[in-house]
């Protein structure tokens, strides 16, 4: 990585990539507690409601995982282009997995 | 005229998500021309998307939880089952991706965007990325609030 070219700082680098990886944990877990009703049904006793877990887990996923990598430092090794590609391919996968899934399934 | 709770949550609901993607569009706007001068504009508007977004999801996930069940029987009897089925199940997660973009909005336009070109990228993209999915959530909102119409005109 050249020391020279625009870095991302802490906070922005860790959440980027924390907001990538709760996008994509949000599609799976939407899939998954659809073909799982034993998941579905134990989310409904967590929160009320399933959906209202799934909100819970994707937020709290996403500030704490950010917390966590901001800690470490690791996402800002990380150059700023692939940063950017990885949550924009997260947000391209996901949009068009939930909507494949509600489709076909 | 009778206004319910169900009408304001609802309507109140509609009004923060396009209010939250228009402040992200704000956003992108003056992302794409940051100095200086208006980064405390964008910092505000960032605030704004988010805030705007947290909402939209409060008000929206209660309408959902306590008011939907009775219009989401009357979408599956009606001719377009399918705004249920695939626009609504879609709708209800795909506004969790755009939440966390808005809630991620403010933490990337902290940054002095007029001097990191790599920041400026990461905003504009965010930005971006709540605007496209904000409308088409909007786009799926006016699809099953047409469902219910045609559904009750049916019934007739």
């Amino acid at each position: 990585m050249n020391p020279e070219a625009p870095r991302l700082g802490r906070a922005t680098a860790a959440f980027a990539l924390s907001a990538s990886i709760a996008i994509l944990f949000n599609t799976l877990l939407a899939c998954v507690k659809d073909a799982v009703p034993q998941l579905s049904r134990f989310m409904n006793a967590l929160a009320g409601h399933n959906w209202t877990t799934q909100g819970l887990a994707d937020v709290t996923l996403f500030f704490a995982l950010g917390l966590v990598l901001m800690k470490t430092g690791l996402p800002q090794e990380v150059t700023p282009r692939k940063l950017i590609s990885f949550l924009t391919a997260s947000v391209v996968l996901a949009s068009i997995g939930l909507a494949s899934w509600y489709a076909l399934f | 005229m009778n206004i319910g709770m169900s009408d304001v949550t609802l309507l109140g609901h509609a009004v923060f998500g396009i209010a939250g993607t228009l402040a992200a569009l704000w956003v992108f706007v003056e992302a794409l021309n940051a100095r200086e001068e208006n980064a405390s504009r964008i910092r505000k508007s960032a605030a704004a998307a988010a805030i705007s977004m947290c909402a939209a999801c409060v008000l929206g996930g209660y309408w959902y939880l306590s008011f939907y069940p009775a219009e989401k029987a009357i979408v599956l009897r009606g001719p377009w089952p399918l705004a249920h089925t695939l626009f609504m199940e879609t709708k209800e997660h795909l506004f969790f991706l755009t939440l966390i973009l808005a809630l991620y909005l403010p933490v990337a336009a902290a940054e002095r965007l007029y001097a990191n070109p790599a920041a400026r990228a990461m905003v504009l993209c965010v930005a971006l990325s709540i605007v496209v999915t904000g409308i088409v959530i909007e786009g799926a909102g006016a699809i099953i609030d047409h469902s219910v119409k045609i559904a009750l005109l049916g019934s007739r």
